[in-house]
């Protein structure tokens, strides 16, 4: 029972909110400014041209009957055809999805290694010497703009020890349809940079967390009890303390990996990653509603999913999420 | 004996671990591939959707047009070997012999015919901005393979020249290939160009391969690989890493450190300008006050006012210092030497003591209060020459308030009338045209004044190019092109500022790159180091 209506709760959510983001996308892109002028070649196109290019895209009706046709259309599970590639533009985002899938993942398998690792090693010894450099080195790593850092790793990565790529996807192999950089040596060394790049404030930020964590559940009576028990410091560590501290850092992975599926505009357009951060701000430069439509819309459900798979896995991993008592 | 497996297995890993580090960080370049980093994203894999050198300059490998451009903007043969007019209104052009597309099918008469018919009457807009080079022909008949009759509904000289933009495409069995397909994998693109289509990516990559039986002879390289980089810094990064052996629209402020690293930079003046243009038309005109704020009546109007802002204007320093030496300073459409350009017009030092003196001769003494609007980062030096010109009139006592916006926003509000002066550009095949856009009269009937936003008028300069443009391409139609430009900017009507340079930098894989006025990027430009 509570299972159905928490369900349908979502789902009620996830359409309302799709419906407000759609009202506020499509609006925002028509303030901004009009499409045709960077469709036709304004130098060279006459008024008519223009007119005509208006007419055809359906840019002369009213902003409210533009959003019912694109709201019928959509019903229909068509987005429309991109003003700029002239191509469908949910195939247009379904095609970036590759690029961004790899970066994402990759950039998360590392940090969520690396963050927790260092996480649990300060906090086994809060105050010594290691835990105050990660501390203060994880203010660091999460304080630097993204930008920043991304030029910074291609100074030093690629430029003064020219190891790798400065940008690009580099080779692509094709699986499942799609064309993947992870399955190529070449397509691995484009995307060492872009990865850390992602990756490092996560590490910081998921290290911290599990500091705290770890600090506050070590503390714990069960802790201690176990220590009585003679157990070993590592088994505590890796069977008792990370259990009990894992909720919080799942939640943070889930949030932030749908973070970089969406916003990793600035990682992906310093290293030119063709991903759907990039098609997404080069589509709102180019005034290209519906690759913006489409993408919003995809952004918004795969949080909306996201988010519904990150309270299944605390359910798995807490006990007292799982069992709700009344009373 | 477990200890020696552990120790084989560890080795082993060493090795491998060895091997693909070694294929880790060396990445091998074939013989002749040529790797180009481009600001143009290719957006269609129709040739003839859409007029942007985004989409023409990657398709030129493929394609080809009947009558090429060359470096000093003459048109040249292409596909087409001669042409020639039969009457006033008749145009014959002979065909190259023994061309064949990239599908060993050979080409003929009727690719012409149906590449002209397609765009004429078959492409619907959006995807119809090839037709206003068309818009003069009547007809189009193959009368043998190798010659092809246009017949005009006007006197039409410049045809050639309107065809150079033009690509040809193979006709299929029936009907016409719509633009889904050609986008789709369905249909590879197939012309008849020095470079074979491999794949594509859209907005990410196109790679190309050598045509063997290409007419003009071999290509110089066996692969071209384009990559997609929209952002100035990451062109200037890949170039820098030798992860590319050619890379364009370079920002000048770059080119130092480019040096440094050993790449090799060369620029060439672009086929264009950049202007202020005023609104002349208006009155009250919205943006323009007195010093103490309050409206008054259209200033644009009275010549010696337009006179006074552009003698004011410091175009050395635009090009100087703001476009660090990579822009001529304008005093006309194209920059000089080109066809059609006065050889008379040349850009001078600014003279304030004339400006204010015509300014009083006006009856504007006191100066006034002006919105000078353009667009941020759409040309090279656009935001920032605005900052300068302020500074210079206010020397004259007319304090230009430079309000810039992202190029769609700015083009939305310029057209719907909220500015009293901007900046713009034009370019294109001829100097011709951006008199016809810019400076014309706006008339709807001629096709002319698209791009005259402020509504200048000025019959006596229509007539004088109307009458030039009706001359057959050559010096007596250049002369009278550039008497007419001398005439009509006596008037004033538009600030010319500089014509910015197209700066491309290339690596050792290059022994040299020319680059070509109107601001393709391609293959056939770069010449392979070793040959």
């Amino acid at each position: 029972m509570t299972l159905f209506s928490a369900v349908f709760g979502r789902m009620g959510q996830a359409v309302v909110l799709l419906f407000v983001m759609s009202l506020i996308g499509f609006v925002g892109i028509h303030a901004v400014g009009n499409p045709v002028f960077n469709i036709v070649n304004v130098e060279t196109a006459t008024v008519e041209d223009i007119q005509r290019a208006t007419i055809a895209l359906g840019l002369d009706q009213p902003i409210w009957r533009q959003y019912l046709v694109f709201a019928e259309d959509l019903l229909s599970g068509n987005f429309g055809i991109s003003y700029v590639y002239h191509l469908p533009a949910f195939s247009l985002v379904m095609e970036k999805l590759p690029a961004t899938l790899e970066l994402a993942v990759v950039a998360m398998l590392l940090a969520a290694t690396l963050g927790v690792l260092i996480g649990l090693v300060a906090g086994r010894q809060p105050g010594t010497r290691l835990d105050r450099t990660i501390l203060r080195a994880s203010v660091f790593a999460l304080s630097i703009p993204s930008f920043w850092l991304s030029m910074m790793l291609i100074l030093g990565g690629a430029i003064l020890a020219g190891r790798f790529p400065s940008g690009g996807r580099g080779a692509t192999a094709r699986l499942f349809g799609s064309d993947w950089s992870v399955l190529t040596v070449d397509g691995l060394r484009h995307l060492v940079l872009p990865a850390l790049a992602l990756a490092i404030p996560n590490i910081a930020l998921i290290a911290r967390l599990t500091r705290a964590g770890t600090i506050e559940v070590e503390g714990l009576d069960f802790i201690r009890f176990c220590r009585a028990k003679g157990l070993s410091p590592h088994r505590i560590l890796l069977r008792h303390t990370l259990p009990n501290i894992s909720v919080p850092i799942v939640t943070i992975i889930g949030l932030q990996f749908g973070g970089m599926l969406a916003f990793a505009v600035v990682v992906e357009t310093i290293f030119a990653w063709p991903g759907i951060g990039k098609l997404l701000i080069d589509s709102i430069q180019l005034l290209d509603r519906p690759v913006v439509m489409a993408t919003l819309t995809f952004v918004s459900v795969a949080f909306v999913t996201l988010n519904a798979l990150v309270d299944l896995f605390q359910a798995v991993l807490d006990p007292r999420v799982r069992l709700p008592r009344k009373g | 004996m477990q200890k020696s497996s552990h120790l084989k297995t560890i080795r082993l890993i060493a090795l491998l671990g060895g091997i693909a580090s070694a294929a880790f960080f060396t990445s091998p370049v074939a013989a002749q591939e040529l790797r180009v980093a481009t600001s143009y994203k290719l957006m269609t894999l129709d040739p003839q959707f859409a007029d942007l050198n985004e989409n023409t300059s990657l398709l030129s490998h493929i394609y080809e047009r009947l009558v090429y451009q060359d470096e000093r903007l003459n048109p040249v043969p292409g596909l087409a070997l001669s042409w020639k007019r039969l009457s006033d209104t008749q145009w014959q052009f002979k065909l190259r012999e023994n061309v064949r597309f990239h599908d060993r099918s050979p080409f003929t008469a009727d690719d012409v015919v149906y590449s002209l018919e397609r765009v004429r009457s078959v492409l619907k807009p959006p995807s119809g901005s090839f037709q206003s080079y068309t818009q003069s022909i009547k007809a189009v008949r193959a009368t043998d393979p190798l010659t092809v009759l246009i017949e005009t509904t006007a006197s039409a000289p410049a045809l050639p020249l309107a065809l150079s933009s033009i690509f040809i495409m193979p006709h299929p069995s029936s009907g016409f290939r719509s633009t889904e397909e050609l986008n789709s994998a369905a249909v590879p693109p197939i012309g008849t160009g020095p470079y074979k289509f491999a794949s594509w990516q859209s907005g990410e990559r196109l790679k190309l391969t050598r045509n063997d039986d290409y007419w003009g002879g071999k290509p110089a390289w066996s692969e071209v690989d384009f990559r997609v980089m929209e952002s100035p810094a990451a062109r200037v990064a890949a170039l820098t890493t030798g992860e590319v052996d050619l890379a364009d629209s370079l920002p000048a402020r770059d080119v130092a450190t480019l040096k440094q690293r050993g790449v090799t930079v060369v620029s060439a003046s672009a086929a264009r300008s950049n202007f202020l243009q005023f609104d002349v038309d208006r009155d009250p005109l919205p943006g323009v006050t007195d010093k103490a704020g309050k409206p008054i009546p259209n200033p644009f109007k009275d010549k010696r006012v337009r006179e006074a802002l552009s003698v004011a204007t410091d175009r050395p320093l635009l090009s100087d210092k703001i476009l660090l030496g990579y822009g001529t300073a304008a005093a006309q459409l194209f920059p000089n030497g080109l066809p059609g350009t006065s050889a008379k017009l040349v850009a001078t030092p600014p003279d304030y003591e004339k400006a204010k003196a015509l300014l009083a001769e006006a009856g504007l003494s006191d100066g006034f209060n002006v919105v000078l609007a353009g667009p941020a980062g759409r040309y090279p030096g656009d935001a920032e020459s605005l900052q300068a010109i302020a500074q210079n009139w206010a020397r004259i006592g007319v304090r230009a308030q430079p309000v810039v916006a992202p190029f769609s926003v700015f083009a939305t509000k310029r057209s719907a009338g909220e500015y009293p002066l901007w900046y713009g550009g034009c370019s294109g095949d001829s100097v011709s045209l951006c008199l016809d856009t810019v400076l014309a009269s706006p008339n709807a009937e001629r096709k002319t004044g698209a791009n005259n936003y402020g509504r200048y008028r000025n019959p006596a300069f229509d007539d004088l190019l109307m009458k030039a443009q009706a001359i057959e391409e050559g010096p007596e139609r250049n002369a009278a092109l550039a008497a007419a430009t001398e005439f009509v900017l006596a008037d004033y009507p538009i600030v010319p500022l500089y014509h910015f340079h197209l700066i491309a930098g290339y690596g050792k894989h290059v022994s040299a790159y020319s680059v070509h006025p109107r601001g393709w990027t391609t293959a056939m430009q770069a010449v392979p180091t070793g040959e």
